[in-house]
Order: structure tokens, then sequence, then C-alpha cells
């Protein structure tokens, strides 16, 4: 199956309540008074086989939301995404981990999330443990792991289904040298096997590294979309007259 | 190719496609549960001893008010008790899970695409482990009361099954409850336990007297209590309205839920924290 993300017209919305607290569309229906405002709208492009993207844009301007609509954790509220291959995303430090449980009992559970059998997340453990480096500290909580240690982890654990797309949200940014090589190494992998790679964050030169595209957000929408280089002197520019 | 045999390659194909997507999500399920127990009631042996606390220290209690202050003991009040506390447990445990099951999940919410539709189901799951080792507490009952097991037991598992739906019910009514309202919290578990009290919990409903033993019935914990009282303590088959009340209160509890935590379900990535 060839790898492919897709997009036309995609719009996330979120819902609050008189105080500010993200609520429910149907629960927004129910209490009345509130606001609404558009994570992203109008939302449209299409991304190949072997394309790596950057997500350009200052902070708020929808990057994670549109992230999150790909790796399809959050619905589309207006017209619509699809993803072609398997998914593995990185979305936030804490990568889906539960930090009441050890490294281990969150390797089996979130490989059994991503689409692995009980079976194959039990078996994929052993080298899950051996490629995070984390040792004993594999059968302690997450939560005595520092950002790096959670980072290392969720990124083995998310590579262990072998993805066609991976989606990264600036955690490849708090991760140590040696992670992100390794990081690097994989995502070229995935590029180099007609697979796709989005990634969002503030990091350009790792970021032109992996990607030779990119997409910039402004207001939930996206404003440019050429070669990374082009886009960025996009966003400099804008950052520059912003601050200006 | 035929059209009766394209017909049915297309049905052997959509029976298998049902295969598999069970399968996923029985693993899913069992993921769910196993890390729930683990975050919830930690490791090791002293597992069964949590497990085991709650429904001890309740039946402890009860026992002294029936015996000493009401002094209503009835028949065998060790045993009667426990068939009142030990199903109640998990509907209780099931509803405590429940209301915070979504937002201890916020990690993988927020990271995962997954069917969320089955995180009440392990809730109930996770504490049936608890509802099971709880059993023990029968057992010892009979024997302090010389209640001798009989053939109604094999009745047993009947009603463990309709306390186990009546509690998955309960599980996506709190689930909801404990994201849109979560405010509500404390008054909904108090409500769950004015509910054990407003049924025949610490007395059989054979002792209560007049009107009020009719009104009780339509409580579907009423029904639960009686049905272990009569398979347990009674040594007899469960009659049909103790296991039929509170089954028709899930169904009605599931028709409601369950079709508002489908549609729900897809936004909790936007609202948990």
């Amino acid at each position: 199956m060839k790898a492919g993300v897709a997009a036309n017209g995609l719009g996330v919305q979120f819902f609050f309540d008189r105080q500010n607290r993200v609520v429910t569309p149907a629960l927004a229906r129910l209490r009345r008074r509130g606001s609404d405002l558009w994570g992203i709208r109008d939302v449209t492009f299409s991304i190949g086989p072997g394309e790596g993207v950057a997500l350009l844009g200052a902070n708020g301007t929808g990057k994670s939301t549109l992230l999150r609509a790909v790796a399809g954790v959050l619905p589309a509220d207006a017209g619509g995404v699809e993803t072609r291959g398997r998914v593995a995303a990185l979305l936030s430090i804490d990568a889906g981990l539960m930090p009441t449980l050890t490294g281990r009992e969150n390797g089996r559970l979130l490989g059994v999330l991503a689409g692995l059998s009980r079976r194959q997340a039990r078996r994929s453990l052993a080298g899950i443990q051996e490629r995070t480096a984390l040792g004993d500290e594999f059968d302690h909580p997450v939560s005595s792991y520092s950002q790096g240690m959670r980072a290392r982890l969720g990124f083995a654990v998310a590579d262990q289904i072998v993805p066609d797309v991976l989606l990264l949200d600036e955690v490849h940014e708090a991760i140590d040298h040696d992670s992100r090589a390794l990081v690097e190494e994989r995502a070229r992998a995935i590029l180099r096997g007609g697979g796709i790679l989005i990634a969002a964050g503030h990091d350009h030169t790792l970021l032109e590294r992996l990607c030779n595209r990119a997409l910039l957000l402004r207001g939930g929408r996206i404003v440019e979309d050429d070669d990374f280089g082009a886009v960025r002197r996009a966003y400099v520019g804008d950052s520059a007259r912003t601050e200006g | 190719m035929s059209t009766d045999a394209t017909t049915s390659a297309h049905s052997t194909l959509r029976s298998r496609g049902r295969r598999v997507e069970a399968a996923r999500g029985v693993d899913v399920l069992f993921a769910l549960t196993e890390s729930d127990l683990r975050a919830r009631y930690g490791r090791g042996p002293w597992q069964l001893v949590k497990w085991l606390v709650d429904p001890f220290a309740l039946v402890g209690i009860y026992l002294l008010l029936v015996i000493f202050i009401l002094r209503r003991p009835g028949e065998a009040p060790g045993v009667s008790l426990a068939c009142a506390v030990i199903p109640f447990q998990l509907v209780m445990m099931t509803v405590v899970n429940s209301l915070g099951a979504v937002q201890l999940r916020s990690s993988i919410i927020r990271n995962m695409a997954f069917d969320r539709v089955l995180i009440p189901v392990s809730s109930a799951l996770t504490e049936t482990v608890a509802f099971g080792a709880s059993f023990v507490l029968f057992a010892m009952m009979m024997a302090v009361y010389g209640v001798r097991p009989t053939l109604s037991l094999f009745w047993l598992p009947l009603a463990i099954v309709v306390t186990l739906v009546f509690s998955i019910a309960c599980a996506y009514v709190a689930s909801l409850i404990g994201l849109w309202f979560s405010d509500l919290r404390p008054f909904v578990l108090s409500f769950v336990r004015a509910m054990f009290f407003l049924a025949p919990g610490l007395v059989a409903i054979r002792d209560i007297g007049g009107r009020a033993a009719e009104l009780v019935k339509l409580n579907p914990l009423t029904g639960l209590f009686e049905s272990y009282r009569s398979i347990v303590l009674r040594g007899e088959a469960p009659r049909a309205w103790q296991l039929a009340f509170p089954l028709a209160w899930a169904v009605v509890l599931l028709v409601v839920a369950l079709p508002l935590y489908v549609r729900e379900q897809v936004q909790f990535a936007k609202v948990v924290e």
C-alpha cells in the first residue's frame, strides 16, 4: 500500500463553556451560552509517498491540531482527511505514556492500541527495552522518567508497528543528541521506503534536514505550501513584521 | 466468476473481517483492563489484600449495625450481608472507576486513535477481578454460619453475568457524567450509596413489611441482592423478577447512554486535560 495523506477543506472546531473550559459539541448545545473557535479551517493539501513535510507557524496557529486530525485523534468537524498506511504519532512529550505504569506495561498497552496483537506486543518488549537503553528503568513507573527517557520510549513503542506515516510534534526537540540521531535515522528510513513524515516544531535546522516541503499555518489556515526554504523565509519575514 | 461465487467470496471476506475486528476488540479490551488493574491496584501480593479490604470491612461494619444497633439480625446475617455487599461493590467500584476512566487515560486519548467505546467495559472488567476475589467472603461466611452449599450454586454464574451487565450499563452513564459534569462526581457516589440503603442491603426483603417491600423492588439493586440470597443463603433458584429487573434497567441505561457515548467518544481528545 502506498502511503498518502490528503486533507480537503479540513476543519476542527472547539467549543467552550462560560468558564472557558473546552466542552463537547453535545454539551455546548445543552449549555447554550459559550463560545467556539476553529483550531484549523479550510485546510487542503495532499502528501505523497516519500515526502517529508514540516509544519511551520507561531504557537497557537493550529500545527498540533492538524497533526492530531491526521492521526485520527481529533475528528474532522468540516471537510475530511484521508490517511493511507500505518500511522505512528508522537504528539506530545508524554507520548501517550501513562505515568503510573512502568515502561514495560506502557509498551504492552500502547503496542496493542497501535494495532499489534497482545502476543506481538509482548514479543516486541525486549526490542523496545534494548532500543531505548532504559535497562532496569524499563520496569520502573514512567512518572520517574526524565522527558528524554519518555520521548525515547514513546518513539520506540510507536516505531514497533513499522509505520508508513510518521507524525512528530516537537517531541524530537525534547530528546538528547543520540536519541535525536535515532529518530532522524528512522524518519529517513521511512521516507526512503516510500513513507511520509509530517513534523511540527521550531528547530528549523533539524526540520530542514528531514523535510523538503513545508506548510505555513496562520490562524488555523495554510497560507504557504512550498519547498522548505521558501516557506521558512516567508515565516521568518512574518515573524519579523509581527515583532516590528 | 459467476455472481453466486462473487457474493460468496464477499461474504467470506466480510465474515473474516468481522472475526479480525472482534479479535482486535478483545485485545484492546484486555490491554486496557490489564493496564487499569496496574494503575488502580498496583502490583504484587498486596493486590489481593486491597481487593478484599473493602468487602470485608463493609460486611464487618454492617454486621455490627444490624446485630447490635438495629437488632434485626435475621437469618445468617453474615451471609445475607455478603449477598448484598459483594454485588454492590462491583456496581459501586465500577461507577467510581468509570467516573474518572476517560481522564485517567487522557495521555493515550490525546495521542492515539483507538476504539474508546471499550473504556467503560474495561472499567467494569477491572473491578470484576476484585469482585471475583471477594467471593472468598461468601465461603467464609457460609462456613461461619453453617450454610451448606447446594446445587442452586449452579445459578450463580447467571447472577454474576446480570451483575456485570448492569455494572457495564452504569459504567457508560458514569463515564459520561464524569466527563460532562465532573463537579457532580461526589453527588453521583452519594447517590449510588443511597441506592444500597434504599434496597434490601442490610435486611433481606422478606424482613421488610408492607408496601415498602413492593416499592424497593423498583430499585435494580434489590433484584441483584435477593438473587444472591436465593442462591447462596436459601439454596434455591432465583425468582425471575430478581434477575429480570436489573437486566431491564441495564437495557434501559444502555439504550440511553451507549449511543450518546459513541457519539461523544470521538470528541474526547478535545476535552481531556
